[in-house]
């Protein structure tokens, strides 16, 4: 029972950072059609950055209460740094390219993963970075004869935290609405005189800030790795192909699927741990081939 | 048999170092005097390729593999180059690019760069693609790692120009089962966590065949298999706490493996079980903090950690890690030391062979002199066997402490295992997969079949 429920919080820890990576893809391919292929790079920036800021500022020694409020302060540093670097990169990269055909846009943001991987290299080493000092100055929670991270629900809360406020402001707030209609028709949205550039600078920064928040929230639990963003997007893309491209619904019931079933895979069928998130992929395919929530 | 003598008579020791603290303090080796090279040597410089993890979680254990070259290359060209007068000049080549990208690098290196000498690489799923290719090419190769059975047993069985100098992968299982069999020979329920790749398919089955004929009624209890990149590790963790081990084995390396002992360690999974890694201290010595467990068998590939053998009773370890350490403001890791000697037995063979036949050596005199050579490495004696051409010095592995003088966890020299490596190999010859038997390699048939079981 007690391995049980940790694995069920293990799954939930998952999913919540798979949200985070996979609604921003989303959102962003919802509203402008770019299959963002530097996306889990965004998310591994957020990370280097996060862990970065809280290293410089507090050290690695561990501290009390208001230490650790400071570092948990710190950490959307990481998700804010990125949503500047996607409103700079939107305009400047991306816009010059909608015209073209999108092979153009995959070719270029592939090219951006490729560059900010290197450049990630460059100034953080290719020592991993660790923003621990805050798993350890929370500690853990018995649970049963186990003990449970405590940082571990702060993740599972933001991950709920964030569903909650995308879906309020995309479906509650005008900004949403002009979102949603630049989503459905550019042209249209244009013509009744809505500024569809900005809104696609927003979206992007929105979408960016999103993979900024997944690598700053999951650093102190895992530490920033190189390469850790190329398997964050292959994960946020399996997520988005079941829960269908463009929904918000879709990429939170996707990572919950994704995030249990691979559990699941891994406490009862360690063999094929590699090949059970392709075959749900794939299984989603054949009978859903939007996804779940995606339309046609 | 029982367990004492079964590992007396391996040949295991346990912390020479002890017993060298007392010893005088002996200068380090004096570098042969130079011999002026016979005949006419061409001033162009040697082009060599050095491929090895540049980018992704595996640099942490590649990067240094490019240092140790760098610094062994720049040590030769400041005397002036190989027989005084070829500089050596580097192409480096990032692994991460994939194995079908790394052969396509492979080739334009030799057809259009005209390398003279390939070394580097560290993914076992990459020399068995790149050796066939090296020796299709008939391009002088020494892979400093990537060191699977598989290349040898079958990939290429009979090689001519691709030699290796790491310790190799069967030997890694094997080493980490007979530390953790001296250390814990109650250990009997058996949790594994590995990459799913061939290394984490490699270091279980050896390290169950050893670990089996040591304890008897060893058995499996968990298995985890995450890929290679694995970032979460919390439902393997939970997992294998779950199965209650006494002793916990894994072969997650690099960038994967601070991943997973960081999680580890806030899910208590250190606390009621032992731990035992092939390769946990691998990575560039640094990137493993204070904060890891103590006491834990921290294997480092059976190749090298700096801190052994102790300088006063190595003097070519003293030497070596001063010098990296100069050079790069960190210290080396297996890698380091396997890309570094490799440039040197290079050059050795070089010189010898341009002893016996003069002017610039071809590739068939190299490889003569490279067949066969006993090398003084920082991390031993290094033995290059000429049927396989693989390299062979005795199996290291030990335990990780922290002591004051780094700022990062060590291996502990005063109680570093120490196994000479043809006990725990396939002796030449030994029958390969698919000639009589159909096990992984041939060490694991050897073991099974010649090993006597502890009862």
């Amino acid at each position: 029972m007690t391995i049980f429920i940790i694995q069920v919080l293990n799954s939930l820890f998952y999913a919540a950072s798979l949200f985070l990576i996979a609604a921003g893809l989303s959102l962003i391919y919802g509203v402008m059609r770019i299959v963002n292929l530097a996306h889990g790079t965004f998310y591994a920036l957020g990370a280097y950055v996060s862990a970065w800021a809280v290293g410089t500022a507090f050290g690695h020694a561990g501290g009390g209460g208001w230490h650790l409020m400071g570092q948990l302060l710190l950490l959307p540093i990481g998700a804010i740094a990125i949503a500047a670097v996607g409103a700079v990169i939107e305009p400047t990269l991306l816009r010059p390219l909608y015209r073209r055909p999108e092979e153009y846009l995959l070719l270029i943001t592939f090219g951006l993963l490729m560059v900010l991987e290197d450049s990630m290299k460059l100034i953080f080493g290719g020592t991993p970075l660790s923003a621990g000092t805050i798993m350890d100055a929370m500690g853990s929670i018995p649970i049963g004869r186990l003990l449970y991270p405590t940082y571990n629900l702060v993740v599972m809360a933001v991950g709920l935290g964030a569903a909650i406020g995308l879906w309020w402001f995309i479906y509650r707030t005008r900004f949403g609405v002009i979102l949603r209609a630049t989503s459905q028709d550019r042209r249209m949205a244009a013509a009744l005189g809505l500024n569809v550039s900005r809104v696609y600078i927003q979206a992007f920064a929105i979408g960016c800030f999103m993979a900024g928040l997944g690598g700053a929230v999951v650093v102190p639990a895992q530490a920033a790795v190189l390469g850790m963003g190329v398997d964050a997007l292959i994960l946020a893309f399996v997520v988005v192909v079941v829960g269908g491209l463009g929904s918000l619904e879709g990429a939170f019931i996707g990572a919950l699927i994704v995030s249990f079933v691979r559990t699941a895979g891994i406490q009862f069928f360690p063999e094929i741990e590699l090949a059970v998130l392709y075959l749900i992929a794939a299984a989603v395919l054949l009978v859903r081939p939007t996804g779940l929530f995606g339309r046609a | 048999m029982d367990r004492r003598t079964f590992l007396n008579n391996i040949g295991l020791t346990v912390g020479g170092a002890a017993a060298a603290t007392t010893m005088p303090v002996i200068g380090p080796s004096v570098a042969q005097a130079a011999v002026a090279p016979k005949g006419n040597i061409p001033s162009t410089p040697l082009k060599m390729g050095h491929m090895t993890f540049l980018t992704g979680p595996a640099a942490v254990l590649g990067e240094p593999s490019l240092k140790g070259h760098l610094l062994a290359a720049e040590e030769i060209n400041a005397a002036g180059g190989i027989l005084g007068k070829r500089k050596i000049e580097t192409i480096s080549a990032d692994e991460q690019a994939g194995t079908d990208a790394n052969v396509k690098e492979l080739r334009r290196m030799k057809l259009s760069e005209k390398i003279d000498l390939f070394t580097g690489v560290i993914s076992s799923g990459n020399t068995p693609a790149l050796g066939p290719v090296a020796e299709e090419l008939s391009l002088l190769t020494i892979f400093v790692d990537g060191c699977t059975d598989f290349l040898w047993d079958k990939a290429v069985p009979n090689p001519k120009y691709t030699f290796r100098i790491t310790n190799i992968q069967s030997a890694d299982g094997v080493t980490c089962a007979l530390a953790a069999a001296q250390t814990w020979p109650k250990a009997k329920k058996i949790a594994h966590i590995h990459p799913d790749y061939s290394y984490g398919r490699n270091a279980f089955d050896h390290f169950m065949i050893a670990y089996s004929k040591l304890v008897p009624g060893a058995q499996v209890v968990s298995e985890g298999w995450p890929k290679l990149g694995t970032t979460d590790f919390t439902a393997h963790i939970t997992k294998t706490i779950s199965s209650q081990p006494d002793l916990i084995v894994s072969s997650v390396w690099g960038g994967d493996y601070v991943a997973l002992y960081k999680q580890a360690l806030r899910y208590g999974m250190f606390k009621d079980a032992k731990f035992a890694s092939t390769i946990a201290f691998g990575v560039a010595p640094h990137a493993i903090g204070k904060d890891h467990p103590e006491g834990a068998i921290a294997g480092v590939h059976s190749n090298y950690y700096f801190t052994f053998p102790p300088g006063n009773r190595w003097p070519a370890n003293k030497t070596f890690v001063e010098k990296y350490f100069k050079r790069w403001n960190e210290y080396p890791n297996f890698q380091s030391d396997g890309a570094y000697h490799t440039l040197y037995m290079y050059k050795t063979a070089i010189e010898k062979a341009n002893r016996l036949v003069g002017g610039w050596p071809d590739e068939e005199a190299i490889i003569s002199q490279l067949e066969g050579m006993y090398y003084e490495t920082a991390a031993g004696y290094l033995y290059i066997r000429p049927d396989n051409h693989q390299g062979y010095k005795d199996a290291v592995t030990g335990f990780s402490k922290n002591v004051a003088e780094y700022p990062f966890q060590i291996l502990d020299p005063a109680t570093m295992i120490t196994i000479p490596i043809r006990n725990i190999t396939a002796p030449p010859n030994w029958p390969k997969p698919g000639q009589g038997h159909n096990d992984p390699t041939a060490t694991y048939n050897w073991i099974k079949e010649t090993w006597p079981q502890v009862t």
